[in-house]
């Protein structure tokens, strides 16, 4: 902001130490200076607005915005005033007002380019894309630039693509921006690659494919020079649009002799192929066979030009290329799916990727590329398969262990391409126990020999022989999940402890070892380990599940608060960002990216971990961080909340996670299917909507729990009159709904693959006992409130239904609560045991808890008034109105029970943490079933395991004491 | 300017779809930048790049899908003063697609870019420490022009880092002018 050219303006000078208190964060000293100068230049009104810039970083928006109006409806026309103006909007976020500011100033100013450009920008920031076009064409009226005269035909595009009406697209803004660029075309005024790009754009969008081929392959096609391959690009594209094979075929195959390893190339080609197959289509008999030259149109033409590609590559003394060999097993793959014989012409599947074994096998990407191709072959080859490739390997005379090993790192790399080739063959998992544990044994020594071979890598540098160290572990894993013998997963963990401590920056290792962790129950060791990936921004929305999904029910409450804050960071400052960059988009005539970038916001914005992060983090406000001696209406208003609103896109949420982060050589058919994602998205949707439901839910007790005044009260208790909008009774249907919807969607009983997406916190709520309990307990507040609407003669009925709830209320929480009881971490003949489930039973207790106090207070608040302006008719009338007694007593007994309850769990809590510090975790022998080497990194997961479970019970702990003594003065 | 490649004799495999990097990928690209000398950067810094340089910005893409790897780069400088270069920001490979050259060919592409816009060369910065990205440079043709004091600034605690100012003439400059190295190291705030 300080960066200003000119200093000849005495304001300028005066302004000036103000914009560097502004730069250096040093806003204090920014409003006096201003102050100071105001007091001698009183119409200085950019010293006004510079206040008002430290007046909005001081948290005292209020005052800078009335401050900012007053220079605002002046109507000011210096540039200080304006761009200062223009900053204070934005850190508003009120960008809007930006436009009205510079039409303001265009107003009174007409002919200046600058501020007519100034505004078509703030009209880009708020996407008014009507009036840019008008903008844009005015500005090009007043300097007759191309770039103004292309901003608005973009705007145009920009409106066809908003539109809601598609015909209106079609029928109008895309003829007519189609139209305008014509007429540039026609008078020869076409300057910029951006501006035919943007043609391009526009004759794709309308269908015309034709057009615009003549366009790219044109005169003005020569313009289309930064990106690499445009012109090929933009043709290939159009081709498959007009379905011109020929072309296409032809193309593809002039671009792969360029270049043989362009694997988008192949299969444009091979599509190619199969379509004029299919419509049998012959070459010209005189003549060249399309306008991009030759056309291999046969089987045999194709398995032709395929070994030539081939031919050259064997030829070559330096490592041949991949992307032939791998290109001849598409082919193969295609003319079987297609029942063609010839495919037997190009060989045998198992004896060319026994081929692309020998050539690529001591590659690392020699594994992702044939796992492609293992369908190829049939199931009965997968053993000799295996066994061909390891006939291969060099490796040593077996050890006295019995395993052979590799000398160098090439044979390390060929032997661990064959070991995660099985794994992709099934191989693994069909072997049986002893055999799991023989291959983990192997697995382990080829792991601990290789790491010979990385002595002087660097700390950020992984080891040649981590991958070993991951199969064996995903093999821990299997073995588990069979026979459910625990022992397997700790000795998982210990060898990726052992992992981590030769490869301190191997993502996998940490990534398998939160999963572990988190399902295990303890999320400690799991905050150091994602911190140590350095997840930042995107990767919030990408991977930040793997925090948030187990934070907050594995009751560490404020490492859940500090992740939900991280993504919450993000998601709110993408909006800002992504405007600025649009408008960047139009000035270097990126146009083909300001759609991009408007979908890309968009996605951020419809993001499912969005949405679940804000839910979660207002409802852990509500649970944990509530200022609990002020009421919940304060704290509804505090948190922004608006319990009557609905402002999650549920029909259009975008699943951002990337499920496939933790690295899988599972066999096809065990990997995360496209249908488990879509169930794992819906799972996802059905738990946000119960936890948002629930979140409006207690909102709504704030909102109705506005004290009554007694007279109110009394004119409510003689008419009889429904003075509140009924919110509660709506909100609870939808939330049973959705119980119900949730219950149905487990009876699937779908499954995801370990490594891929948990499963929600769905199935232990409903199997807690939680949910019900909740919505028990809003039902309670509906009769309350049913109460208070109704005259009090008239409500015998409902005052047992209160009562009653108050009963069943105190026997669910004791439910629940007795599904805690156990043993969270056990020492049982030498093995250690845990039961995860018991601590989420918890957490779930705790939640419960938390809503019932709330629905207590609303009850207390409006029992209160009632029983006071009882006592008054008493008084007076002497009449005995006994049944309300029934209401009042039962409150009564319910807080007591409460109560107890609460003494219950914190000495169920305080036992716990008895009986888990005195684990003598250390004096496990653990020598009878593993290796002592192993045994310290498997006690090490042990401690951080038991400290994480301590540190869980405390925070529910404190957590609960904090609510009972509250509980203590409710009363009524 | 952070990579880790070795095996530039074997640069010749790398079986690729070569496109445009989108911000789609930006989604997609974790398998790259959980590597510990990878940066993510901030939303804007990608946007700022894909606005003003969207040719720079080119991502490999695996058989499978997957993402391999991808280079960000930009034109800038004078070209009154024969500065006008172009500028290597990130450039990073994911860990099983090393060892194919994957790299090499990246530069390569940003090299022609820059060659078709007229540059003089083409630079990058890459930590001193850094010994196998510097090696894969040289072998690359490009070589040390000069040194920036302490120009990677380190947390916790550790010292600040000198970056090498790598440069690669390019056929514009016949003279070789632009890579003749700087006789002393220089300071972050004396660099454009």
């Amino acid at each position: 902001m300080a960066a200003r050219g000119h200093v000849q303006d005495p304001n300028d000078r005066r302004l000036r130490p103000i914009y560097d208190y502004l730069d250096n964060g040093n806003n204090k000293m920014a409003i006096q200076q201003a102050d100071k100068l105001l007091k001698k230049h009183k119409d200085l009104h950019c010293a006004k607005v510079l206040k008002a810039i430290g007046l909005q970083r001081t948290g005292k928006q209020d005052e800078a915005f009335a401050l900012a109006q007053e220079v605002a409806t002046l109507e000011p026309t210096d540039d200080n005033s304006l761009q200062a103006l223009t900053i204070l909007y934005r850190e508003m976020h009120r960008p809007e007002l930006v436009t009205k500011l510079y039409e303001a100033a265009v107003r009174k100013v007409p002919s200046s380019e600058e501020y007519h450009s100034h505004l078509f920008m703030a009209y880009a920031r708020v996407g008014e894309y009507k009036k840019m076009q008008q903008a844009g064409m005015t500005l090009y009226k007043i300097v007759p630039k191309n770039p103004y005269y292309f901003w608005s035909v973009m705007s145009l595009v920009m409106q066809a693509i908003s539109a809601q009406d598609k015909k209106l697209s079609q029928t109008m803004f895309l003829p007519l921006a189609e139209r305008m660029v014509e007429k540039m075309v026609k008078e020869e005024k076409i300057e910029a690659e951006a501006e035919v790009q943007l043609y391009y754009m526009i004759l794709e969008r309308l269908g015309k494919y034709v057009e615009a081929l003549e366009v790219v392959r044109g005169q003005l096609g020569e313009k289309l020079t930064s990106e690499l391959q445009s012109r090929e690009n933009k043709c290939m594209s159009l081709y498959k649009q007009l379905e011109r094979w020929p072309e296409c075929n032809a193309l593809s195959c002039k671009l792969l002799l360029k270049n043989p390893d362009d694997w988008q190339f192949y299969m444009s080609y091979f599509d190619s192929l199969f379509h004029l197959i299919d419509q049998g289509w012959e070459p010209p008999s005189e003549g060249e066979h399309c306008s991009e030259g030759e056309v291999r149109s046969s089987v045999a033409q194709a398995i032709a030009f395929v070994e030539e590609r081939l031919a050259v590559e064997e030829a070559k003394e330096t490592r041949p290329l991949r992307g032939p060999f791998l290109a001849r097993l598409e082919l193969i793959r295609r003319l079987r799916a297609r029942g063609c014989p010839e495919e037997q012409e190009l060989g045998e599947p198992l004896e060319l990727m026994f081929q692309y074994f020998i050539k690529f096998g001591d590659k690392p990407c020699c594994i992702s590329d044939l796992k492609i191709y293992l369908d190829l072959l049939t199931t009965d080859h997968h053993v000799q398969f295996i066994n061909r490739l390891m006939e291969t390997v060099p490796l040593s005379e077996p050890q006295d262990d019995g395993v052979a090993l590799p000398g160098d790192t090439r044979a390390l790399q060929r032997h661990l391409c064959v070991a995660q080739l099985s794994r992709a063959l099934g191989l693994h998992h069909a072997l049986d126990t002893t055999g799991k544990l023989d291959l983990i044994r192997q697995l382990k020594s080829h792991y601990r020999h290789g790491l010979q071979f990385g002595k002087s890598c660097l700390k950020t540098e992984l080891q040649f022989s981590d991958m070993y160290c991951l199969l064996a572990s995903h093999v821990y894993i299997d073995l588990w999940a069979e026979t459910g013998d625990e022992t397997m997963l700790w000795q998982c963990l210990g060898l990726l402890e052992e992992g981590l401590s030769h490869s301190s920056s191997n993502a996998q290792f940490k990534l398998l070892l939160i999963l572990l962790f988190c399902r295990m129950g303890a999320f400690e060791p799991v905050v150091d380990l994602y911190s140590s990936l350095d997840a930042k921004h995107v990767q919030h929305d990408t991977i930040g599940f793997l925090l948030t999904r187990y934070a907050e029910s594995l009751g560490q409450f404020a490492a859940a608060s500090q992740s939900c804050n991280f993504s919450l960071r993000f998601f709110h400052s993408n909006q800002k960002d992504t405007s600025e960059y649009i408008i960047q988009a139009y000035k270097y005539g990126a146009f083909e990216k300001i759609p991009e970038f408007i979908a890309f916001r968009s996605r951020l914005n419809r993001s499912l971990h969005f949405a679940q992060v804000r839910t979660e983090r207002m409802l852990l406000d509500l649970f944990l961080e509530a200022d609990l001696s002020s009421s919940l209406e304060d704290n509804v208003k505090s948190m922004g909340l608006c319990p009557e609103e609905d402002d999650i896109p549920w029909t259009d949420m975008r699943d951002n996670r990337d499920l496939t982060v933790l690295t899988s050589w599972d066999p096809a058919d065990r990997q995360l299917s496209e249908e488990q994602r879509s169930f794992s998205l819906q799972e996802e949707l059905l738990w946000l909507k119960v936890r948002f439901l629930t979140l409006r839910l207690v909102g709504t007790l704030a909102v109705l729990s506005h004290p009554p005044t007694p007279r109110n009260a009394e004119k409510a208790a003689e008419n009889g009159v429904v003075a509140k909008p009924d919110i509660l009774r709506p909100l609870l249907d939808q939330l049973n709904t959705t119980l119900q919807n949730g219950a149905q969607f487990l009876e699937r009983g779908v499954q995801y693959p370990f490594l891929g997406p948990s499963p929600t916190r769905l199935a232990h709520a409903l199997a807690s006992g939680s949910c019900h309990c909740q919505v028990l307990a809003f039902q309670l507040a509906a009769y309350v409130q049913e109460l208070d609407a109704a005259a009090l003669e008239e409500t015998t009925e409902v005052q047992t239904q209160i009562s009653n709830s108050f009963k069943s209320l105190l026997i669910q929480l004791k439910e629940i609560l007795n599904k805690c009881k156990g043993d969270l971490l056990e020492v049982k003949e030498g093995q250690c045991k845990t039961q995860p489930t018991l601590l989420e039973n918890l957490v779930f207790f705790v939640e419960t808890v938390c809503v019932v106090h709330w629905v207590s207070c609303f009850c207390a608040g409006v029992l209160r008034p009632l029983k006071a302006s009882l006592q008054k008719r008493k008084k007076k009338k002497k009449e005995p109105i006994s049944a309300t007694m029934v209401v009042f007593s039962g409150f009564q007994e319910f807080t007591a029970g409460l109560q107890s309850l609460f003494s219950e769990v914190l000495d169920h809590i305080k036992g716990q943490e008895t009986s888990l510090t005195a684990l003598k975790l250390g004096e496990l022998t653990l020598e009878e079933v593993m290796p002592a080497g192993e045994e310290a990194f498997v006690k090490l997961a042990m401690d951080k395991l038991r400290s994480s479970y301590l540190r869980s019970l405390q925070e529910l702990g404190d957590l609960l004491k904090k609510r009972a003594d509250v509980l203590k003065s409710l009363k009524i | 300017m952070r990579v880790p490649l070795p095996f530039l004799h074997e640069c010749t495999v790398k079986m690729t779809t070569l496109r445009a990097f989108t911000c789609d990928d930006l989604f997609k690209f974790n398998n790259i930048n959980l590597d510990p000398l990878t940066e993510t950067y901030g939303i804007p810094f990608y946007l700022q790049y894909l606005a003003h340089w969207p040719e720079y910005f080119i991502v490999a893409e695996a058989p499978g899908g997957e993402l391999m790897g991808y280079i960000m780069g930009k034109a800038e400088g004078s070209v009154a003063r024969e500065e006008w270069h172009g500028h290597v920001t990130a450039l990073s490979v994911a860990p099983e697609f090393r060892r194919l050259g994957l790299a090499a060919k990246l530069m390569e592409l940003l090299e022609e870019i820059s060659e078709r816009k007229g540059g003089f060369f083409v630079d990058l910065f890459v930590r001193v420490s850094n010994q196998v990205a510097v090696n894969m440079y040289k072998q690359l043709g490009y070589s040390v022009y000069r040194t920036v004091i302490e120009y990677y600034s380190a947390s916790n605690g550790e010292p600040d880092e000198d970056a090498y100012d790598m440069r690669k003439a390019l056929s514009r400059d016949t003279e070789k002018k632009s890579i003749i190295p700087l006789p002393h190291p220089v300071r972050p705030e004396d660099i454009e």
